[in-house]
């Protein structure tokens, strides 16, 4: 039965797909604060005002992170929400969970909370939504003690790392992803379990350039899977492409895009233009390539990343809470990606950048905000890296030339005029 | 020379109970031994929290540090 009247509400269970009103609905049956979820959206929907505070002093012991405090301001209306934390799990490498363990947090959840969740947060964390300051405490010694299953990140932490589906279901995965999240998930539970940076920081590892978790996009440190040998090619292969044998896309695309034509469908396509037909064969410049993966996306059968596989690391992505969307940089182009030595070069490219960002990011900066605030050439000679064509959007018109003063002879004071009598501009 | 563990955890302490600002940043603790590295006094300032002197404040996207009684609790403002 319903506690409050929610018309503005009900209107959004009319339309032709799942509505979240119908959920809570339902749910209310079994928790009967859903109830007061669904009378405080209606009455911000009437005020056009948001009536959730977030933050404060809650949290288990000895974690600083993982519970997000959200309170109704408006509690004497909705006391079912007026305690309504927000908690966190860290999902499994690529959220591969059994329904026995979803079962068990689902009825823990319904036990502890409201039984509502978000799956999942964008950062990949499973997300329950909804419970009092004195059922945190039960709720974290079940989870941990009868599940085995920890908290996610949030604040100042490291977030909780997120990686594709990598070698568990896709052959063009250049390193095993899964691997890389869980090691670096467990090496650094301190730094996700409690606060240690100037702002947030995110993991993505993604296992080639198609980048299934857009860690390019909204990592601080994306790691992407590359390779630097050459691109293997089937010609055989290529031929029943062009003659219509194979389909493009791996037959993901339907007839209403054409015929394929490897001209304009790949060749012309290619970022860097290093492809091209000779005596029927496809031909590729590796040394141009960008590993973009689009040939390789078009003609599954013909093309397949080398065997020479590693990462690229891109830094200094973010989504637009402050100054804008950002996408990552390139730094390092290719480290190689080994589980047996727990990742360590990996592990030596964090501590590096970490240990920068602490001393010189401002509070609430993000990697790429400080990067952009010291400049590119100045992070480089930070991260030991030698500048390289492909750290710059425009090499051919954008010369990159920054001279520091000790490679300059005589420094910024020389006399320029002497100068130019010798070396006219 | 850098302080020794409970000296950092002191000043950082006397940082946090004497400040204008109940909250603030880890960053704002570097200034109490400049010769420590930040990771450390991070380190020093989990172990306050943990010591029950200090208390993490997080709005969700930060986290701040606050000694204990000295933040704004939304608690306590009875909701």
């Amino acid at each position: 039965m319903p506690k409050h009247d929610t018309p503005m509400m009900d209107e959004l269970e009319k339309g032709p797909w799942p509505s979240f009103v119908s959920d809570l609905k339902r749910q209310a049956e079994k928790s009967p604060q859903c109830w007061d979820i669904l009378g405080q959206m209606e009455l911000s929907f009437k005020d056009r005002i948001t009536h959730w505070k977030h933050g404060g002093i809650v949290g288990v012991f000895g974690y600083g992170g993982g519970i997000v405090g959200r309170y109704s301001d408006v509690p004497d209306k909705f006391p079912g929400v007026a305690h309504f934390h927000t908690v966190r799990l860290n999902q499994p490498s690529s959220k591969f969970y059994s329904t026995e363990m979803l079962r068990k947090v689902c009825d823990l959840w319904e036990k502890r909370g409201s039984g509502m969740t978000n799956m999942h947060g964008s950062t990949g964390d499973l997300v329950l939504l909804g419970t009092r300051t004195e059922e945190l405490e039960p709720l974290f010694y079940d989870l941990t003690h009868d599940l085995n299953w920890d908290l996610g990140g949030s604040g100042s932490n490291l977030r909780t790392p997120s990686c594709c589906l990598g070698k568990a279901r896709c052959e063009w995965a250049c390193y095993d992803t899964q691997a890389a999240c869980h090691t670096m998930t467990m090496h650094y539970q301190d730094e996700i379990h409690r606060p240690a940076f100037p702002y947030k920081f995110k993991f993505k590892f993604s296992g080639c350039a198609n980048d299934c978790v857009a860690a390019a996009a909204r990592s601080d440190l994306a790691t992407i899977g590359t390779w630097r040998d050459k691109i293997r090619i089937n010609q055989d292969e290529v031929k029943k492409y062009i003659s219509g044998e194979n389909k493009q896309n791996g037959g993901g695309v339907d007839d209403s895009f054409g015929k394929f034509d490897i001209q304009k469908d790949v060749i012309d396509l290619c970022p860097t233009g290093c492809m091209w037909m000779e005596d029927d064969e496809l031909k590729i410049d590796d040394a141009e390539c960008t590993r973009c993966m689009h040939c390789i996306n078009i003609m599954p059968k013909a093309l397949r990343p080398g065997t020479d596989t590693g990462a690229t690391i891109m830094m200094g992505a973010k989504a637009p809470i402050l100054d804008g969307a950002q996408l990552g940089t390139m730094i390092v182009p290719f480290i190689k990606m080994d589980p047996e030595n727990d990742f360590e070069e990996l592990v030596d490219i964090i501590e590096k950048v970490w240990d920068w960002w602490m001393e010189n990011g401002k509070n609430r900066e993000r990697l790429g905000e400080t990067m952009q605030r010291v400049g590119l050439p100045t992070f480089l000679r930070v991260m030991e890296i030698e500048p390289i064509p492909q750290h710059v959007k425009e090499p051919r018109t954008n010369p990159y030339v920054f001279w520091r003063e000790e490679e300059v002879e005589g420094g910024w004071d020389r006399d320029i005029k002497e100068f130019r009598k010798r070396h006219a501009m | 020379m850098a302080l020794s563990m409970e000296e950092l955890k002191a000043a950082i302490l006397e940082k946090a109970m004497k400040s204008p600002k109940p909250q603030l940043y880890v960053k704002d603790f570097y200034a109490c031994d400049p010769d420590t590295k930040p990771r450390m006094i991070k380190k020093a300032a989990n172990e306050l929290v943990t010591e029950g002197k200090l208390v993490f404040w997080s709005s969700g996207s930060t986290t701040m540090y606050a000694a204990k009684g000295r933040a704004k609790d939304e608690e306590d403002r009875g909701t």
